[in-house]
């Protein structure tokens, strides 16, 4: 496995990840040979204390996976995930008992759907409140309702709201009470699952700008799940693209956007529509879908739509190789080709 | 001559707190073969104007007295408000116009095989001889959209394909009648970009073909500067903006709209803030008075915003915006 070095700016790491899978067992027949879903095979990679870390990639990709189970909350057959953030060290697949239940303090999830994610029967400020309640955080009603006022402070959100409950918010104010929910334990990890996928974009902004005032003001760090490209150039530091479970690609948003070294990544990057009605030419389009993740292609999972691929791609899965700091991907030809001129140069 | 032109419609629901208004004294025209966008946020009544194209909304939508939806066919123009319920409505409904939606599996029926589907509206809606027939037009109508395997695929169920996979479906079952118009409502939105980037390519090809208008709805610009001819720029039920895709999009001339463009993510500068666009889209039911705008809006008058509703202002040929400061800045020039 390669060793992603600590090098770029010294800061801490947050969470480790060595070679992680997350494997579903499928129904098989008695005898039949038992079949398994790869949702998270053989990732790598490093979340740096105090970033922003965007996860790219198309549905299926297994980007919520591996984000659920840095939370713990699907099961790691393989490989490790390690949290460390200067309090506390833990190993995420091994946490159980009193040291899960301080995992859950210190990392937190906020949903894509604030329609689906709130309860239409308790006020906002008892949504707030809950995690309070449940992970026992404080010792009186007093005590919870002064910390559920600070965060919803910080989130824009009154007394008056508290009062309320969600069906008299509109889709931006609901997902400002759920940020709040995950926010009220004070995490200091964060994993937010298309976050802003469900709102407009005159709203999507605001969410986008609040998120990333709290990693500025409160140090949080993020692992921000997205498919939209444009939105995590924006908001992110350290962008990681997955593609049928698999890390094709990881390095800063610049680099990662100005020089792809994945085919994938360039072909995301000029699947974005132009916002220029005079570049309607759109780069090479990626052609087909992506394929079942019970049944990935041999060798390079990504050969079967890319417009570069060798022999070689058919038969050997290439490794995840650093091409200068902190730029890691994983593609036999990265040398040969520019992705982006390729992909028509609309990359920044 | 246009293939369809709405005059001053204006819808209102009924409920039970009383008469929502959901559009607000529309107007606009489509010539075949064009595509015109139509942008807002949820809530400003882009759905509810296209549903109306067809009488699709509930039964307790009131039309305004002064609405006509005029579509000239080849038999005549027609005013789609006029029109019986019922058989009256089948030369519009699934003959002169179709619509896709955001979510093609809610649109199929899960237990009919899609190919059934698009067998019985052939035979409801043209002209065909036999089942026969519109097999073979189903089934060409599938390869046309890009389908492997078509004929597999005529006798599959909408669970067995992908999501990329029933859009294309989708939007065959809808052209396979050959439709004048094709009302397309966030046909892209459930996709992954990279499936989107096909579907909009599709969508292109066939106009090219087929020469029918498309009222593409959206509120993804990214989208619109992609596919459309002309666009519409909605909020609370009002057109504040109309003009070519160029002209809105390069030199938007209302508040609403340039908030819109300057909250969006841009790739050629990664730095730039994002500026959302101030407070949110308010309920139905407490409309402001004046300009729709004028609570969100960072340039406003005050007072005159407040109390006079803003007449459609010249700005370039064929692109007009609904704002005071450009009235004001009219007068002056």
């Amino acid at each position: 496995m390669n060793e992603i070095v600590n090098n770029g700016d010294n800061k801490q790491t947050l969470i480790s990840v060595r070679d992680l899978a997350v494997h579903f067992p499928l129904r098989g027949g008695w005898f039949a040979e038992k079949h398994v879903l790869k949702a998270v095979d053989g990732v790598t990679l490093e979340i740096k204390l105090g970033t922003f870390f965007g996860l790219v990639g198309e549905s299926g990709s297994g980007k919520t996976t591996l984000g659920r189970a840095l939370l713990k909350a699907a099961p790691i057959s393989r490989g490790t995930a390690e949290f460390a953030d200067g309090e506390v060290d833990y190993n995420i697949a091994e946490l159980k008992g009193k040291e899960l239940q301080d995992y859950r303090k210190r990392a937190q999830l906020i949903f894509q759907d604030p329609y689906a994610s709130l309860s239409p029967r308790m006020t906002v400020r008892d949504i707030i409140a809950e995690p309070l309640e449940v992970m026992k955080l404080t010792s009186s009603r007093d005590e919870t309702n002064e910390r559920v006022r600070e965060i919803a402070a910080k989130c824009r959100l009154n007394l008056e709201h508290l009062r309320r409950f969600p069906h008299a918010f509109s889709g931006g104010q609901r997902q400002r009470i759920a940020i709040a929910r995950a926010l009220v334990s004070s995490p200091g990890f964060v994993v937010a699952d298309e976050a802003v996928a469900a709102l407009d974009v005159s709203i999507q902004a605001d969410v986008l700008n609040l998120l990333k005032g709290f990693q500025r003001d409160l140090g949080i760090s993020f692992l921000f799940i997205s498919h939209d490209l444009s939105v995590v150039a924006h908001i992110c530091d350290h962008v990681a693209v997955m593609y049928l479970g698999r890390l094709v690609e990881t390095a800063p948003t610049d680099k990662l956007f100005s020089h792809p070294r994945h085919p994938y990544t360039s072909a995301l990057l000029s699947a974005i529509p132009s916002l220029d009605p005079d570049d309607r030419a759109g780069g090479q389009k990626l052609e087909g879908e992506i394929p079942s993740p019970t049944n990935p292609p041999p060798g390079c999972t990504f050969h079967t739509r890319c417009p570069f691929a060798r022999d070689l791609c058919r038969q050997e899965e290439p490794q995840l190789r650093e091409f200068d700091d902190d730029h890691f991907g994983a593609c036999h030809f990265a040398e040969e080709f520019d992705f982006t001129r390729e992909h028509g140069g609309r990359a920044a | 001559m246009s293939l369809i032109d709405v005059e001053n419609l204006t819808l209102q629901f009924r409920t039970d707190e009383g008469l929502i208004t959901a559009v607000d004294d529309v107007s606009f025209s489509l010539e075949p073969g064009e595509i015109m966008g139509l942008v807002g946020e949820s809530g400003s009544g882009k759905s509810v104007t296209a549903k109306s194209l067809m009488r699709l909304n509930p039964d307790n939508a009131v039309y305004g007295p002064k609405s006509r939806i005029i579509l000239n066919l080849d038999s005549g123009p027609v005013d789609v408000l006029k029109l019986r319920p019922g058989r009256g409505m089948q030369i519009v409904r699934g003959g002169a116009i179709s619509m896709i939606f955001q979510e093609p599996m809610a649109s199929f029926a899960p237990a009919i095989t899609i190919g059934d589907q698009m067998v019985e509206q052939l035979l409801l809606h043209r002209k065909v001889a036999n089942e026969k027939e519109a097999t073979t037009i189903s089934i060409e109508m599938l390869e046309r959209v890009g389908i492997s395997d078509a004929s597999k695929r005529f006798g599959q169920y909408a669970f067995e394909l992908s999501g990329g996979m029933r859009q294309r479906a989708m939007i065959a079952m809808a052209l396979s009648t050959r439709p004048k118009l094709l009302i397309a409502d966030e046909p892209t939105t459930a996709l992954d970009v990279t499936i989107q980037a096909q579907v909009i390519d599709l969508m292109k090809d066939l106009v090219a073909d087929f020469g029918m208008g498309i009222v593409f709805i959206t509120h993804d610009l990214g989208v619109i500067a992609q596919t459309a001819d002309r666009v519409a720029v909605m909020y609370l039920g009002r057109l504040v903006e109309t003009g070519t895709v160029r002209q809105v999009i390069k030199t938007p001339a209302h508040p609403y709209t340039k908030g819109l463009l300057n909250a969006l993510p841009k790739l050629d500068n990664l730095s730039a803030e994002l500026t959302p666009v101030p407070g949110d889209i308010p309920s139905p039911l407490e409309r402001p008075s004046g300009c729709v705008f004028n609570t969100r809006c960072s340039v406003s008058l005050g007072t005159p915003c407040q109390t006079r509703i803003p007449d459609y202002s010249y700005v370039g040929e064929g692109h007009e915006a609904a704002c005071l400061l450009l009235e004001e800045e009219a007068v002056k020039a």
